[in-house]
């Protein structure tokens, strides 16, 4: 997928885990996951703002557009 | 003794069922050539036995291989695991098993016009079950969505 979650980026930069940032969003550790993982196929308005408040950062800094070379 | 109609019954008894159909589809295997000859015997029309031995054989087998499917999703469906890759694929084979009989009873009916009734029917069977694979396709895809949806 060409929308790329640089989430773990983020998570380093503010030092939090994941275990927390979960707790702080109030999603399961595992949804935290497949976001982390780029394996979600769309992410809630909600879990965004919620991500962004608690990382202190704007949307772009977690999510990367990268162009598809074999298209 | 009183049952309750519940879900989880009706699953069991759909399961029993299969089960029960699967068993007498592989005992007929066993004795197809006692049954077309016996067909030949009753019928007072020209013998076809060689021919009608060959389609029983095809059409019991493709039955067998639809009827273990039917099961393996009944199992599927058991386990909670509704609209998965995995049953879309018991589905469509199933469907095809239908088309497959359809084509055995068109042959037959070169020999015997009844079969091309049968052979629409399974015709038909198979193309319903086709939509419903295409529904459960969509629905695995939309279930697929949903979860990964944070």
């Amino acid at each position: 997928m060409p929308i790329i979650v640089n989430l773990d980026v983020m998570m380093a930069k503010r030092k939090i885990s994941a275990g927390d940032l979960a707790e702080r969003v109030d999603i399961t550790p595992a949804n935290l996951s497949i976001l982390k993982n780029n394996k979600a196929k769309a992410v809630r308005f909600s879990t965004l703002e919620a991500i962004c408040r608690e990382l202190d950062c704007q949307p772009g800094d977690i999510l990367e557009f990268v162009k598809d070379e074999f298209k | 003794m009183n049952i309750k109609w519940t879900s989880e019954n009706s699953l069991r008894l759909s399961r029993i069922l299969t089960f029960a159909v699967l068993v007498l589809a592989v005992v007929i295997l066993f004795l197809i050539p006692i049954i077309t000859q016996w067909y030949d015997d009753v019928s007072g029309k020209e013998p076809i036995m060689p021919v009608l031995t060959v389609c029983a054989y095809i059409a019991d087998v493709i039955v067998i291989a639809a009827l273990w499917e039917l099961n393996r999703l009944l199992t599927n469906i058991s386990k909670q695991e509704l609209f998965t890759e995995r049953n879309t694929r018991c589905v469509r084979i199933i469907s095809w098993c239908c088309f497959g009989l359809a084509a055995v009873f068109a042959v037959l009916s070169f020999w015997r016009l009844l079969a091309l009734l049968v052979a629409v029917i399974a015709a038909f069977v198979g193309l319903i079950l086709r939509v419903v694979k295409n529904m459960l396709a969509t629905a695995t895809e939309l279930r697929e969505e949903n979860d990964y949806t944070i």
